[in-house]
């Protein structure tokens, strides 16, 4: 038994570090300044690019800028628009409603690619192209099936038993949603919230293509560095991309996280 | 009366603004590009239906290599990961709690953009990279040129290691939830009645796992069968997988080639759709078996 535990650790770690080691290479092209072939290690170390990166004025800050705007602004319309989709699957039987799970899910199959290839000269019609609100409105594609699935089953583990409760003791339609569904739902508004935000940070095709090189985001200032063969710049960047995406999660959770303490115990009922 | 009547509408009011961006970008975009692709483009002057774009392209061996290339690409890192995945789930299942940092570790890949992965694979498996670096010092190798070409290389290696880096915690972290909620009894009486180990995994776990490996199969590999950027940015300039060549010849300033992109789009999505129709059948399947 404790032979076989002992084997289980070294596989798991063995393919642990091949997942994370890449990752620690990463870190190390950041801040070596001279490594030629065949070296390990880089021959001189420094830190001048990541502090080139963080002193003002610098252009990647204002495309991180724009992801974030952007990445934020698609996470709240994506949230603002499943919330009431997931009511409506996890509480409701209607007609059509197989079919319309069906469409939910479509965009995960179906490759955006080709759809924004088909929609574009429509943006280009109605001067979306271009625009920041071209770009959030194709990102919504490929997000939306995750963030309607997510809140589907959010509120079908939570029921409607609370918010009927609350109903019969007279609370309108407002005091029942910020009293009694928004704090219930709210883990999966944060898993919804953090998928759409990653999704939507990291996309370069659909940016590309929508943005016609006039909505500058942080991918469209890496992809070329990565096609260069820029490697000491592209990975401090890499980094701080990775870094931004951990930092708006972190950012998230302090915002949905509940302020009282022990409130949550509050709605542990039957 | 009106109670009823306004109960009827609403869930479709609740779900309202989701079919709007469904409804008026996603299948509107699907539509556009179906219809572009038969030849119905009155931007061009084209405005009659033809499936001659489609005929063409069939014919054009290009095209054909790129299909083989990237249905290779997309089967062999999907079927890989989801062994590999399947696999890394049950052993972290079976080290139970005790390593909760290892549980947070593995999930790091799936926050990482595709760009940053084709930049990883690069640093380590190019001919002046890591791997190549390290076979030199362990005398393996002389020269740089002597270490296999890895990257841009027609065989899509780099391709492949970019996508099972990626594709692989993601199966993990789905069939590990799935392996965390099966019933421990049905185990015990396995184990009781004289199963082995590996008849455990085989006839218990797998099979209640199946629908999520099966989703997780059909998610990996229609994403990178419909994605561009770690082909374009780790893949040869001959063969090019479809999204590249579709994308090519939409940014053709010939504007007369847009019908042959779309054509090939149209390709890479019916492709999809007919996985999920195979997906459906295997689901039907074990509900029968149930």
């Amino acid at each position: 038994m404790q032979r076989s535990h002992l084997i289980r650790l070294i596989i798991v770690s063995i393919i642990l570090f091949i997942l994370l080691f890449p990752l620690v290479f990463l870190g190390i092209w950041s801040i070596g300044s001279s490594w030629p072939w065949p070296y390990l290690i880089p021959q001189t170390l420094t830190l001048e690019v990541w502090l080139d990166f963080f002193s003002s004025g610098n252009k990647a800050w204002l495309a991180l800028r724009e992801s974030f705007i952007i990445g934020s602004g698609v996470t709240i319309l994506a949230v603002m628009i499943s919330i009431p989709a997931g009511r409506s699957l996890a509480f409701y039987q209607f007609p059509g409603k197989e079919l319309i799970k069906l469409l939910v899910l479509a965009p995960i199959i179906i490759p955006p690619l080709a759809v924004t290839m088909g929609i574009h000269i429509n943006f280009m019609r109605y001067g979306l192209s271009g625009t920041i609100w071209g770009v959030m409105l194709v990102h919504l594609i490929p997000t939306i099936p995750y963030s309607i699935k997510i809140l589907t089953d959010t509120f079908r583990v939570n029921g409607q038993k609370l918010e009927r409760q609350a109903q019969v003791l007279g609370a309108n339609l407002g005091q029942r949603f910020f009293y009694v569904t928004f704090p219930l739902i709210k883990p999966g508004i944060l898993a919804a919230g953090i998928m759409v935000f990653i999704i939507s940070f990291s996309q370069y095709f659909l940016t590309f293509l929508m943005g016609e090189g006039r909505v500058i985001t942080f991918p469209m200032v890496l992809f070329p560095l990565v096609e260069q063969g820029n490697r000491t710049l592209a990975a401090v960047y890499s980094w701080v991309f990775i870094l931004a995406i951990l930092i708006f999660t972190v950012i998230l959770e302090l915002i949905l996280k509940d302020r009282v303490k022990g409130e949550s115990d509050f709605y542990i009922v039957d | 009366m009106k109670l009823v009547n306004s109960s009827f509408w609403k869930p479709y009011l609740l779900l309202l603004p989701a079919l709007i961006i469904l409804v008026g970008l996603f299948l509107g975009g699907v539509a556009l590009a179906i219809m572009q692709s038969l030849g119905y483009f009155p931007l061009l002057g084209l405005e009659e239906f033809t499936f001659d774009y489609f005929r063409e392209i069939f014919a054009d061996p290009h095209f054909l290599t790129s299909l083989g290339y990237s249905l290779y690409i997309s089967l062999v890192s999907a079927v890989i990961s989801v062994i590999v995945g399947v696999f890394f789930a049950f052993q972290l299942m079976r080290l139970a709690d005790r390593y909760r940092v290892i549980n947070i570790l593995y999930k790091l890949p799936i926050i990482v953009p595709h760009i940053v992965v084709a930049l990883l694979i690069f640093l380590l498996f190019t001919q002046s990279g890591f791997w190549a670096r390290l076979a030199y010092r362990l005398g393996w190798i002389e020269e740089m040129s002597q270490f296999p070409a890895l990257i841009f290389d027609r065989r899509g290696i780099g391709i492949i290691f970019a996508y099972l880096w990626k594709q692989i915690p993601f199966v993990t972290l789905i069939v590990y939830t799935i392996f965390k909620n099966i019933n421990q009894r049905w185990e015990q009486v396995a184990l009781n009645l004289g199963a082995s180990k590996i008849q455990v995994f085989w006839n218990i776990y797998l099979p209640l796992a199946m629908p999520g490996i099966a989703s997780a199969f059909i998610i990996i590999f229609a994403f990178s069968f419909g994605a561009f950027e770690i082909p374009l940015l780790l893949g040869p300039s001959y063969p090019r997988t479809l999204p590249v060549l579709a994308y090519q010849r939409y940014a053709s300033s010939d504007l007369s080639q847009r019908p042959y992109a779309m054509a090939i789009t149209v390709v890479i999505s019916l492709i999809s759709i007919l996985l999920i129709l195979i997906y459906k059948k295997i689901m039907d399947y074990y509900q029968l078996k149930k």
